[in-house]
């Protein structure tokens, strides 16, 4: 079977001789939602844009559905992988959301019937209203801009979407808003991977996750699993959501340490109340201690 | 603290509108800020945070086009009357977008900056550069590297390590953490207590994480949509949670557990602002 993903061996030099992916090993299935968290310069932008085709391995490969990137024209990849940047004002540069939107669908050639086509599905999907249309992008809020941002991409209709650090500088609002969009995208057989400091947002969405750590790939499992982790996480700088941390803590009393939201951490402690393991952690303290 | 002590900015009835818009973003804002305060302002986004910021250090009005009532005083400065480069002496300000605040080809003179205009001597300026690479944790090797060919999060501490470096009266920062590693985050945190202890920095920080500065700020501030609603201590902020969601700023988890164990009759004591309070309270629950 081939695989949405699949990065082999990859090393990856930027010009100036900073070695920023020494051999990294990946494989991600069609329909996954992955997300990449780590320390900075560990390497997830760079292994993000090198997954997107828009930097090429130094060492070692790339392939998407099969194919190298390295073979693959700039069409082909456009409609493989969509990768929306970091900070989304570096991507932005049209003069009207529609323009912006449109622009890669006119890179593909498209007749301007099917642009516009593409260009209402992509606004309609990601919520932009008609209105917005003929705005500048660059006075919109922020929230409207990293639609703007994903729209320009979902109108190529990539297999793949990387979205790198979606709710940054975003309110708690704003960033449901935008996961619950990718998490719908992913629904429609989109596969998703994020790119994120918050863990909050990991726990809630993905369901797997690789933390990279000065360049290569540290840890790779289901989220629950790799949030269990806590001492290698720290090498990687990263410290599990708190309701993690708390279940970890207590996991003595008989909490589950692989709780990963506040409603399954209360949920767990309601449980053990109810059935009293409190009192049986006492009672086997007092046995076992002094 | 001498009663007569002039307060770090006092804010006095401030309106604020952009030029070419319609809404105020800021609509009369009245604010006291001590020297020495740790402040966290928090609320939704357009909500006129940055806005408000700005206004603290003469960026506005005076490199912004809009229509401005009312008074900003910065360290003694009426913003009106003095020049931002004479404001950005006393007030130091870490954009939310690193890359806005970056004027040079590479990340030693990016640091030295500030420092030259000041017109410290270089001795004084390498030792500057040293100690705010050293508490940012950006490694040496990035000093003849142009800063925009870092990682965001290396950006982002670069933009910190310089304003830290010319040690400012009042350190305004706008979302400084919004793409730091989560240990990176509270690394922050911490030395912007030191320098508060140091040398009585004011500490003003926008957040939108609010982990860190729960149990660090002497005040917190919700502003929504250009008013200030709510200022009072992080005990008395968070303890009305709900109140918190509705206006969508988001607490820390660990105060949203232990306000649904209250909730659910479990505990009835105060909201935790460290993350250990809270484990501390959890565990009370389940031995009770
Ligand atoms: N254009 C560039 N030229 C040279 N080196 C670069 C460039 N971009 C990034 N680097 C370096 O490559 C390494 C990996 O950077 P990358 O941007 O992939 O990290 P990241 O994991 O995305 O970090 P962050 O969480 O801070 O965004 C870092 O050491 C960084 O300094
Ligand atoms: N340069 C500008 N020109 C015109 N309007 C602006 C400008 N900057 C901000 N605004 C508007 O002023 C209002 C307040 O914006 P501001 O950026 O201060 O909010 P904020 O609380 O910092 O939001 P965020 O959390 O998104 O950073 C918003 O309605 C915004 O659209
Ligand atoms: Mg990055
Ligand atoms: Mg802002």
């Amino acid at each position: 079977m081939t695989h949405a993903i699949e990065v082999r061996n990859l090393t990856f030099v930027y010009p100036d001789g900073t070695l920023a992916l020494k051999g990294v090993d990946l494989v991600i299935d069609e329909g996954e939602f992955a997300a990449f968290i780590g320390q900075n310069g560990s390497g997830k932008t760079t292994l993000s844009k090198n997954i997107a085709g828009l930097l090429k391995p130094t060492e070692g490969e790339v392939l998407l559905f099969g194919r190298s990137t390295k073979e693959m024209r700039i069409r082909e990849l456009a409609t493989s992988v969509g990768y929306v940047f970091q900070n989304p004002d570096h991507q932005i540069f049209n003069m009207t959301v529609y323009d912006e939107i449109a622009f890669g669908p006119r890179n593909l050639l498209l007749s301007e019937d099917e642009v516009r086509e593409r260009v209402e599905e992509a606004a309609r999907i990601v919520g932009l209203k008609e209105e917005y249309m003929e705005e500048s992008p660059f006075f919109l809020p922020k929230g409207l801009r990293q639609r703007v941002a994903i729209a320009s991409i979902l109108a190529l209709r990539p297999k793949v979407i990387i979205v790198d650090e979606p709710t940054t500088g975003q309110d708690w609002k704003q960033s449901i808003e935008i996961m619950d969009f990718l998490k719908h995208l992913n629904g429609l057989g989109h596969t998703i991977i994020i790119v994120t400091h918050e863990m909050e947002i990991v726990a809630r969405y993905a369901e797997r996750t690789v933390v990279m750590a000065e360049g290569r790939k540290l840890l790779d499992g289901p989220t629950n699993k790799v949030f269990a982790e806590a001492e290698t996480l720290r090498k990687a700088f990263v410290k599990p959501p708190q309701p993690t941390r708390a279940a970890h803590a207590l996991s003595h009393y008989g909490l589950r340490p692989d709780v990963l939201s506040v409603d399954e951490l209360v949920t767990e402690i309601i449980r053990l109340k109810a059935s009293g393991a409190g009192d049986n952690y006492l009672a086997q303290r007092s046995l076992g201690g002094r | 603290m001498g009663a007569v002590a002039e307060p770090a900015i006092k804010v006095e009835d401030l309106w604020w509108k952009y030029e070419g818009r319609k809404d105020w973003a800021l609509k009369g804002v009245n604010l006291t800020i001590e020297r020495g305060e740790f402040v966290g302002i928090v609320g939704p986004n357009e909500s006129g945070k940055t806005t408000l910021v700005m206004a603290m250090n003469g960026l506005i009005p005076n490199n912004y086009r809009g229509v401005m009532k009312g008074r900003v005083v910065s360290v003694g400065m009426d913003t009106r009357e003095h020049t931002t480069a004479e404001i950005a002496r006393r007030v130091g300000f870490v954009f939310s977008d690193p890359e806005s605040q970056f004027l040079t080809m590479t990340v030693e003179e990016e640091l030295a900056f500030g420092l030259e205009n000041m017109g410290l001597p270089v001795e004084e300026i390498r030792d500057r550069i040293r100690w705010a690479m050293e508490i940012t944790r950006l490694d040496e090797e990035f000093l003849e590297k142009p800063p925009y060919e870092l990682s965001g999060g290396q950006k982002q501490r670069v933009a910190i390590a310089a304003v830290l470096a010319m040690k400012p009266d009042v350190i305004i920062l706008d979302e400084p953490t919004s793409m730091l590693d989560p240990i990176g985050k509270s690394e922050v945190f911490d030395v912007l207590v030191q320098l508060r202890r140091s040398y009585n920095a004011t500490i003003i920080v926008v957040e939108h994480r609010l982990e860190d500065i729960a149990y660090l700020a002497d005040k917190m501030i919700l502003l929504y949509y250009g008013e200030v609603l709510r200022v009072a201590p992080p005990r008395e902020f968070f303890d009305n949670i709900p109140f918190l969601l509705k206006h969508y700023v988001y607490p820390p988890e660990i105060m949203i557990a232990v306000h649904r164990l209250r909730e659910e009759g479990l505990y009835d004591g105060p909201i935790p602002l460290r993350f250990e309070e809270g484990v501390k309270i959890i565990e009370e629950v389940l031995r009770a």
